[in-house]
């Protein structure tokens, strides 16, 4: 299990855009902003690193050396104001470095940057999923909306992920700019996509944006990830990127089965 | 040209405005055909002004929708979006309804997470622009656009209610 955990990190074959059985580190980036969070978490991980051989040697250092065995009479030292000075400067630079591109990717990731092209509504329900495309609504009776429900435990087909899978899928174009509008129905939920860096909660009467922006083509697998009920753990979330052709194609088909 | 008529709001200033490209290129490709050189100013002179909510490129829409009626294909390819669709609707154009990608533009009244204003704004700017200009008044059809794309059918379909009964709590 844990080899195959490795194989998924280091012998990439197909890119990891689910969740794996003793997955330690990030799925896949599919978008600039997965990238962004996983470029932070790497830059984070340098000072971190840094920091914890500097306390382990102090620790080992101090335990090794002042011990009753090796000194017996303690050292009544109480005072020192240029190690204070120091111990106190040094660690408040060191958030300061993680703060500013962490703060940076923050704002990147909620700023109104460009007019997007697509807006798609995900509506949570318990405990399923609706999603509307509204912009090829001519009244507001809608024309392309369906329910995503979780293929059941007991009804995969072979390849398909337990508990992943839905029977609709959100079909969205790569490389363009996508307008997610997330609000529920009744409870909490929280519409979540991994491989796009994207978590939304979704809280009643308020809709809330994610703007999202697929470079690949694949199928993201996602989990509701705001606790909604008994069946919060089978409200899954696939999201499914394809060119831009196939999805105008997907719509044109949609939207005659919708009208018939 | 569309820019000397009147001065741009802060959202035109600040947006990307892929449209206008397409405007542009029209137009010039216009004189080449000779015939109605000056469509498109004309249009842009006559174009009524909106509500007054006019932080949107109406005129430069208003252009765009007419180049496109007037000669479909020059207008249509030259937007990248509606490049790819345009592809797939010359061939199966009989059956198929054509699909133009084109949402609610981004609104710098509401920059942040929460659009739940944002959808309100849009239904109240719609039914205030029916009540001014009248049904079926032309101008209103983005305001339209622009709600059915941003607001969950649920809502929609409540306040619509509530107007029937008179108990909407917006300004209309």
């Amino acid at each position: 299990m844990i080899l195959r955990s490795l194989e998924c990190r280091f012998l990439t074959i197909a890119l990891c855009d689910a969740a794996e059985p003793w997955q330690l580190g990030s799925q896949d980036a599919a978008t600039p902003m997965m990238q962004g969070i996983i470029d932070l978490h790497h830059d984070i991980f340098f000072f971190l690193i840094l920091i914890l051989v500097f306390v382990s040697r102090m620790l080992v250092r101090a335990l090794w050396h002042f011990n009753e065995q090796t000194n017996p009479i303690p050292q009544r030292i109480v005072h020192g104001t240029t190690i204070e000075i120091i111990r106190t400067i040094f660690p408040s630079v060191i958030p300061l470095f993680i703060a500013i591109p962490s703060f940076a990717l923050l704002y990147s990731m909620d700023g109104v940057l460009v007019d997007p092209a697509i807006t798609i509504k995900a509506i949570g329900h318990q405990w399923y999923r609706t999603y509307e495309y509204s912009d090829y609504n001519s009244s507001d009776e809608q024309s392309l909306t369906f329910d995503s429900y979780t293929i059941p435990e007991d009804d995969p087909e072979l390849g398909q992920s337990r508990l992943l899978e839905v029977d609709n899928r959100v079909v969205v174009p790569v490389k363009t700019h996508l307008r997610m509008i997330v609000t529920p129905a009744d409870v909490p939920h929280s519409w979540a996509v991994p491989s796009s860096g994207v978590k939304c909660d979704a809280v009643p009467g308020r809709s809330n944006l994610t703007s999202i922006s697929v470079q690949r083509e694949g199928v993201y697998y996602g989990q509701c990830s705001e606790i909604c009920g008994t069946n919060h753990a089978f409200t899954p979330i696939v999201v499914e990127a394809v060119t831009l052709k196939d999805y105008a194609d997907w719509v044109s088909n949609q939207l005659i089965l919708q009208t018939n | 040209m569309a820019a000397e008529a009147k001065t741009p709001s802060l959202a035109e200033e600040y947006s990307l405005p892929p449209q206008e490209v397409a405007v542009e290129k029209a137009a010039e490709e216009k004189p080449s055909s000779g015939t109605e050189t000056e469509a498109a100013p004309s249009t842009n002179d006559e174009a009524p002004p909106s509500v007054e909510d006019k932080n949107e490129t109406s005129e430069v829409q208003d252009t765009a929708e007419k180049s496109e009626a007037e000669e479909t294909n020059t207008a249509a390819e030259e937007t990248p979006a509606a490049e790819e669709a345009s592809e797939t609707t010359e061939e199966e154009e009989a059956e198929k309804p054509e699909i133009k990608i084109e949402t609610a533009p981004a609104d710098f009244r509401f920059p942040t997470t929460n659009q739940t204003r944002h959808c309100f704004t849009r239904y109240v700017e719609y039914h205030r622009c029916v009540a001014a200009k009248g049904e079926d008044a032309p101008e209103c059809d983005k305001f339209a656009k622009y709600y059915r794309s941003l607001c969950p059918g649920e809502w929609v379909d409540r306040w619509n209610e509530q107007r029937e009964n008179g108990t909407f709590p917006g300004p209309l």
